[in-house]
């Protein structure tokens, strides 16, 4: 493997190595975890108060995965995309 | 085998917190996986510094993906009781 | 519960794993006056990290020297990291305005961690939710008066929950999601995060010394040596592993609570 060791190229920090990129990354690594549950708690949390109103059982469930999709799709729609 | 561990439940009841006990093993796999994300990402943008912006929106996702597993290992004992 | 509790917790020939109770700590002076009974030693943990943050700094920055001499030298080591580390990439260049908060909370909370490691002191004062909780009610206090004054009451609550770019209506769906993520979970993780990592580092760390000590000094018997001995060594790798951790809460604590006031300056467009 020979490769040009020093070269320029090379070790020149990436065009988004800047420091706002940093912090955009951070705080989305932080932000995820939070996402993601307050997902599952709003729509799962929908789907208890239906289940107690109309007498199921399957609606927290399906609500829980329904917000965990929804956050998901949040997500990848504020931090996915370039 | 199957008659094995009938025996055994019929004989030692668990008792106690099984959630907790749900949860603990469910944030085995996410663990390994956000670990495996986070080092091989580093690992990625240390070979290709150029690359760094791909490198951390794939990281993000595959992040977001393994703890939603682990956040799902947490609202289970909720919604199964 | 006034004596400190020695690490033997069972009084019978059972092994007792040390339980919720090695938290509860009753008045420091049980035989004192009845207006000391406030006083405890988690409280005592507080204030003994206060004050030694107040004459660290005081020390040090009190009468800067242009070629720093001493404390100063430690005092600005720790500044730098403190504004290199979490300062400057959290908030941006206006971070050096905050310095003197985050400095400060950082040093605070990490002493109060580290008191948990200390001989004598053994308690991590973040163990108990209530000071995790102050903290991060100061840091999310502060968070939406800023907001508020950078962004407007209007164009808070825009900037967080209509992210630009989304179908119109989603909106309606994914709002409540934003909604709580920032305004009601924020603050909260903040907390647990810290409470929960200290909470369970001090509860491993009294397990194995009462699994150590139980096997090797109580009920020494040949069976049960090696299972002491296994307690005793885990102690020290505990030890030093939440040693590891404590300073890693602190900063992570610091890092957020920068996060979020940088997002209140900046928002995200």
């Amino acid at each position: 493997m020979v490769r040009p060791a020093m070269s320029e190229e090379g070790h020149r920090p990436g065009p988004g190595s800047d420091e706002s990129d940093h912090r955009g990354f951070a705080n989305a690594a932080w932000a995820i975890p939070s996402y993601i549950l307050s997902g599952m708690a709003v729509y799962g949390g929908l789907g208890w108060l239906l289940d107690r109103w109309l007498g199921t059982s399957a609606l927290f469930p399906a609500g829980v995965l329904v917000g965990l999709a929804l956050a998901l799709y949040l997500v990848y729609h504020r931090y996915g995309r370039s | 085998m199957l008659a094995e561990a009938m025996v055994l439940a019929g004989d030692d009841k668990v008792t106690g917190s099984l959630g907790a006990v749900a949860y603990g093993l469910a944030a085995i796999g996410p663990g390994i996986g956000v670990g495996i994300i986070f080092g091989q990402g580093v690992q990625a943008i240390a070979r290709q510094p150029e690359l760094t912006n791909v490198i951390r929106q794939n990281m993000l996702l595959g992040f977001a993906l393994t703890e939603a597993l682990a956040l799902i290992g947490f609202v289970v004992p909720f919604v199964h009781k | 519960m006034s004596a400190p509790h020695l690490l033997a917790s069972g009084s019978g020939d059972e092994f007792e794993a040390p339980g919720l109770h090695i938290f509860d700590w009753g008045p420091l002076f049980p035989d004192g006056p009845a207006w000391l009974d406030w006083f405890t030693k988690p409280l005592l943990i507080v204030a003994l990290a206060a004050i030694v943050v107040i004459a660290f700094s005081w020390k040090a920055f009190g009468n800067p020297k242009l070629v720093p001499r001493g404390v100063q030298n430690i005092g600005e080591i720790g500044y730098l990291f403190v504004r290199d580390q979490v300062a400057r990439p959290m908030i941006g260049k206006d971070g050096d305005r905050w310095m003197p908060f985050l400095f400060s909370t950082f040093f605070f909370v990490l002493l109060m961690n580290l008191a948990g490691v200390v001989p004598v002191l053994q308690l991590p004062a973040t163990s108990h939710i209530a000071l995790p909780i102050v903290l991060a009610l100061v840091v999310y206090v502060m968070m939406l008066f800023l907001s508020i004054k950078h962004q407007g009451l209007v164009g808070y609550f825009k900037n967080m929950m209509f992210p630009p770019g989304l179908p119109k209506a989603l909106y309606i769906i994914l709002a409540p999601i934003e909604l709580l993520s920032n305004i009601i979970l924020r603050p909260f993780t903040h907390a647990i995060r810290l409470f929960a990592n200290m909470f369970a580092g001090h509860l491993l760390i009294a397990f194995f010394a009462t699994v150590s000590w139980w096997f090797l000094a109580e009920k020494l018997t040949a069976l049960g040596a090696g299972v002491g001995l296994v307690g005793f060594v885990m102690t020290i790798i505990m030890t030093a592993f939440e040693i590891f951790v404590q300073s890693l809460q602190a900063f992570i604590f610091v890092l957020l609570a920068a996060s979020y006031i940088g997002g209140a300056l900046h928002p995200e467009h």
